[in-house]
């Protein structure tokens, strides 16, 4: 990050904890799609998402004096969204447990549709169990590597390189049994 | 990297909320009311580095002040009873210097005022009539004078001390007001 870009954002985070709605409102903006994606990549419903994303930045407005710079911001909202996830997810109790078994087959050919090869590993993940789904989400969607999403979900490096190496290779043999010549 | 790991990243792309989502947000905020900090944060906020600079600035000049007030009212108290031990020496002087004491009567049409009014006493006191006190006297003033003189620059230098911490931390400020 350049310097002067980080003052910047020093500087929103210092005017949005003194209470200026502008600057919040631009925190908001910068860092509204991680937060919703992650919602919305763990929960699978936009609705859900965006209302967990109102909840995760209604708790940053009220412990701004707690942020102590961009780089924690990030780190902050990763770590909240993650664990409310759990919580949503947890509470819910409706969400199906569907096993790999009972994902739907593709009709079409994947490598034709990228777009359908994508739904098809989206919903693959969403038959893992939660915190294995947290850590493709953080591995694929933050591009975070395992010592950081170690950090953001407070657990040992080597349970989550063992939760991404498992999840990677049900992945894999889930595909190739669905997708047939596909190589992944 | 495998393609897995490409369909993964694709499959994973960060979305967007509705369009509307901040400004949802801030009127959910202006909902909410005002967090208020506790006493112990506000402290605590007052030693982060932006403000800890301009605590240490106000403790340093008070401290700084403190010392020179400190001195200046010992160099005083040593006058000042230096000039209560030279007047009682000469109770001739105290006598015309103190009316009230002695004669009441005397002090028509003037304030009373008590013994140790030093400032009376001195503004009063004529010059000795007995010589030979002279050298007693010349040497209690060399004395005072030469701790007068110390305490001055003692004063001095704590000013001096407390101008030049000021002129850095000003500059300091200065030079952080330039960064980008």
């Amino acid at each position: 990050m350049e310097k002067g870009t980080a003052a910047r954002l020093d500087d929103t985070l210092e005017r949005s904890a003194l209470g200026d709605q502008f600057a919040f409102e631009q925190i908001v903006r910068q860092h509204q799609g991680m937060v919703f994606s992650m919602a919305c990549h763990f929960l699978r419903d936009r609705a859900l998402a965006e209302e967990l994303a109102q909840e995760v930045f209604l708790n940053l407005h009220q412990n701004l004096h707690t942020i102590k710079s961009p780089e924690h911001l990030v780190f902050w909202l990763r770590k909240v969204t993650s664990h409310r996830c759990i919580d949503q997810s947890r509470r819910q109790k409706v969400r199906p447990q569907v096993s790999l078994e009972d994902v739907a087959e593709p009709a079409i050919d994947a490598s034709e549709n990228d777009l359908f090869l994508s739904e098809m590993l989206r919903r693959v993940v969403d038959t893992l169990p939660e915190k294995a789904r947290l850590v493709v989400i953080l591995r694929y969607q933050e591009d975070l590597d395992p010592g950081e999403i170690a950090g953001v979900l407070d657990m040992p490096l080597n349970t989550v390189k063992s939760h991404l190496r498992r999840s990677l290779s049900s992945l894999r043999d889930k595909l190739s049994r669905t997708l047939g010549e596909v190589t992944l | 990297m495998s393609r897995l790991d490409d369909e993964l990243r694709k499959a994973f792309k960060r979305e967007q909320p509705s369009a509307d989502f901040a400004e949802r947000m801030l009127k959910l905020v202006a909902q909410q009311p005002e967090p208020r900090m506790r006493w112990w944060r506000r402290l605590g906020a007052l030693l982060e580095p932006p403000k800890l600079r301009w605590v240490a600035i106000g403790v340093t000049a008070s401290l700084l002040l403190a010392i020179g007030a400190a001195q200046y009212r010992k160099l005083n108290e040593t006058v000042v009873s230096d000039k209560v031990t030279t007047a009682s020496k000469n109770p001739e002087n105290t006598e015309n210097a103190h009316p009230a004491v002695k004669s009441p009567d005397s002090s028509k049409g003037e304030p009373e005022r008590g013994p140790f009014n030093v400032k009376a006493t001195m503004k009063r006191a004529p010059r000795p009539a007995n010589r030979r006190i002279e050298p007693a006297r010349a040497r209690q003033e060399r004395e005072m004078r030469a701790e007068g003189q110390a305490a001055k620059e003692s004063l001095m230098l704590a000013l001096s001390i407390a101008s030049s911490a000021l002129s850095d931390a000003q500059k300091a400020v200065h030079d952080d007001g330039l960064k980008p």
